[in-house]
């Protein structure tokens, strides 16, 4: 009996210990990333940011594997603040229907998540990593082809090629076509997306569909034509922070607010590219940028 | 930078992950014992329950971990929070062996002295408390045992639904094609898994009957 | 004392006893004799209703025993097993202890009783501290007697309790059995499959065979009995009975 009762005893105290195990750290912010380049970059910068204009020791939770991963880390309390896409996040995590204008998307996703997560949306940062149809830009020079619009006239004498999902998705070639009237000689190529940029640049391919920030796209030459009957849904990136974390360090809105608007989309594919294509250090190339917009002394 | 440097350079993340682990672990057992150790004693005293119930954990066993947890994600308030999903997955796992052993320590404990101890008027509530469970104690334990282990290893994999741990620095050393990351969280959970085993070993020992 | 009145007892088709009627007189050892199948164990059981009859009465001080509560029937009534089921992970103490422990006396209380116990199944007290398995098959024995009368219960139930002795210790312990009921003048009721023993301890002698009670006899009479059972076990035992019967003063 008397063991029994130890044993007993024993489990409580290990289980009073366990459960005061939970996370929280008051001087510490957690910044999360998403497991690609571009998260990834971004990520970093917020994270240098905040080293560089506040008194919070940063940790780093990098390569989160996807939105539902840091949307659960976030409501944890396992990260406090990580880069998402408005676009994304009304469609993965709110599961609402999206509609193609920048501004109301980035209020919905802000309203949303103050209501349903008492999370905040940061201002955007400037980019808008939606799809992106791209074409040479010899093409775009000679034919002087800058919009979709304009392409159309072209596509009759052109290939194109797109990644298997692009062609599946409801909101992807189907809808593509049907908003531009766009009629290719011939079916589409599905591609891997990796070999896309390539194909397109040894003219395998006329068009292909890439992401408006892929590094690739001032390297190759290669020229993303404007969505100008913004047929795309819009995929700002912005900054989720939990507002517990904004309430105690309320420095850090004034941090996020100086990182609005302050990227461009051909700043995001310098960066992308330097990271993925020329293998350069993260940390370094993130430290370049915030110089050059005077954003770090 | 070597292993061990990293190690120490980024302690501060390997223990808040541990903690993780361990709150994964901790409240999964602690649900599966109070689940599973009634539930264990109930079939030894009433045979003819003792096949369904062990079938249907035998059944929940060899769902594949990773296909349990998507099925419980599209679950209204469990597949909203991942570490409640992955800590009632783990529940789940752990029932068998505790269930199990249950059942076999106190079917183990010397019928005569049961029949004993009734004879001489024991209720059977005093022949639970003081006979059959301290008899059957170590045996049951054994099977806590097993439980913790198994859980251990399956909340590294609850990581891929963003449950955290260790498991979140294996994905995410994957993802990064960093070895020392996946080793970060590899060698903590395998350490873990050693000591908990080990640990309860010992207690099983000091309690097993004369 | 106790009460027989028309017991049958089946269980999954087999007939394990029919029609049995006995009585058991107050302070009397009732040995209940027969082969293993007899039934005897299940009479034995009947009594402090481990087993419920299938058919007919057990009455325990004039009452059915299915009409008083249970537990306190149990705890009136002493119960010796073979190899003496003492729990493995008690101390001596705490066996010997156990009824007066669930029956709420103070501590100081039991712990003097169970040396009285210990004294009365001829023990040394520091025994006490020790375990079942720290102790001999004679001691554990002992023990399971004195645990057995620790509540003072005023039947006793002895399922062959001294069957895996050798035949030294056995023998010792009959006769201090026997020393002992001068003593506490129980109402016993005694299984035994040896003859010798019956004749030994048995105020009288139950004979069963398959489910039935064949007949009841002292002791004398069971040695001159012409009934073809009683006479059988007497062939089989072989000589020197006589001496048994005489209450085991070889």
């Amino acid at each position: 009996m008397i063991r029994l009762r130890a044993s007993l005893g024993l489990l409580v105290v290990c289980s009073v210990a366990l459960l005061s195990c939970s996370s929280s750290h008051s001087d510490r912010i957690v910044v999360g990333s998403k497991n690609f380049t571009e998260s990834f970059i971004l990520g970093e910068l917020i994270a240098q940011q905040i080293e560089a204009h506040t008194n919070l020791k940063v940790e780093r939770r990098f390569y989160l594997a996807g939105t539902y991963i840091c949307q659960q880390a976030m409501l944890a309390g396992r990260i406090d603040i990580y880069p998402e896409y408005t676009g994304t996040a009304l469609t993965a995590i709110l599961k609402q229907g999206i509609s193609r204008d920048k501004r109301e998307v980035y209020e919905r996703v802000k309203d949303e998540y103050e209501r349903r997560f008492g999370l905040t949306l940061g201002p955007a940062l400037g980019f808008n990593d939606t799809f992106a149809m791209e074409i040479r830009g010899e093409d775009s020079r000679r034919l002087s082809v800058r919009t979709l619009s304009q392409a159309a006239q072209f596509a009759p004498q052109w290939r194109a090629g797109f990644g298997y999902e692009f062609m599946e998705r409801p909101d992807g070639y189907r809808g593509l076509v049907a908003a531009y009237e766009l009629h290719f000689a011939e079916q589409p190529r599905i591609m891997d997306l990796g070999l896309l940029a390539r194909a397109l640049k040894d003219r395998q391919i006329d068009l292909a569909a890439g992401n408006a920030t892929d590094g690739l796209i001032p390297a190759l030459d290669l020229v993303a034509l404007e969505d100008d009957r913004h047929y795309f849904p819009p995929y700002e990136a912005v900054p989720v922070v939990r507002k517990q974390v904004l309430q105690q360090h309320p420095e850090i809105a004034t941090v996020l607010a100086d990182l609005g608007g302050k990227i461009s989309d051909e700043e995001m594919q310098k960066m992308n590219y330097a990271v993925d294509a020329q293998h350069r250090d993260t940390q370094e190339v993130v430290r370049e940028f915030l110089k050059s917009k005077r954003l770090v002394p | 930078m070597n292993l061990a440097r990293f190690f120490l350079q980024n302690h501060s993340q390997v223990l808040e992950l541990t903690g993780e682990h361990l709150w994964l672990v901790g409240w999964s057992t602690l649900f599966a014992m109070l689940i599973g150790i009634p539930l264990g004693i109930l079939i030894a005293h009433r045979t003819q329950l003792n096949r369904p119930v062990l079938a249907t954990a035998n059944i929940i066993q060899t769902i594949p971990s990773l296909a349990l947890f998507g099925f419980l994600l599209p679950v209204p308030w469990l597949g909203d929070r991942a570490d409640r999903l992955a800590i009632l997955a783990l529940t789940l796992y752990a029932l068998l062996p505790i269930i199990r052993n249950t059942y076999a320590g106190i079917r183990g404990v010397d019928a005569a002295v049961v029949e004993a101890g009734r004879g001489m008027g024991m209720t059977e509530s005093q022949l639970l408390f003081q006979v059959e469970l301290p008899l059957a104690l170590s045996v049951i334990l054994s099977g806590v045992r097993v439980a913790v282990v198994i859980s251990v290893g399956l909340a590294t994999i609850a990581a891929a639904i963003g449950a955290g741990g260790l498991g979140e620095f294996i994905f995410r050393g994957l993802a990064m094609v960093d070895n020392r990351v996946i080793l970060a969280g590899a060698i903590p959970a395998a350490i873990l898994a050693l000591l908990a085993d080990f640990g309860m070993g010992l207690i099983e020992k000091r309690l097993r009957p004369r | 004392m106790i009460e027989f009145r028309d017991v049958s007892y089946s269980v999954n088709g087999i007939q394990v006893l029919s029609g049995l009627n006995l009585r058991v007189a107050q302070g009397e050892i009732l040995v209940l004799l027969g082969r293993s199948g007899s039934g005897k164990t299940t009479t034995l059981k009947l009594v402090n209703r481990l087993v419920a009859p299938s058919s007919g009465q057990v009455l325990v001080n004039g009452a059915p025993n299915d009409q008083v509560d249970l537990i306190r029937l149990r705890r009136g009534i002493g119960y010796v097993i073979q190899e003496a089921g003492l729990f493995p992970h008690f101390t001596v103490e705490r066996n010997i202890g156990l009824v007066p422990k669930i029956e709420g006396w103070p501590e100081e209380r039991i712990r003097a009783r169970v040396q009285e116990m210990l004294q009365l199944v001829g023990l040394s007290p520091d025994l006490a501290s020790r375990y079942p398995h720290q102790l001999s098959g004679g001691q554990r024995q002992r023990v399971g007697v004195a645990r057995a009368l620790a509540a003072d219960p005023a039947i006793l139930l002895m399922d062959e309790p001294f069957g895996a002795l050798d035949p030294l210790t056995r023998d010792e312990l009959q006769r201090e059995f026997l020393s002992l009921q001068q003593r506490v003048h129980k109402t016993v009721v005694f299984v035994s499959h040896d003859l010798r023993e019956a004749l030994r301890l048995g105020s009288r002698i139950a004979l069963m065979e398959a489910g039935k009670l064949v007949t009841v006899l002292t002791p004398a009479e069971f040695l001159t009995s012409s009934d073809p059972w009683a006479s059988a076990y007497v062939r089989a035992f072989g000589a020197g009975l006589e001496s048994a019967a005489n209450r085991g003063t070889s």
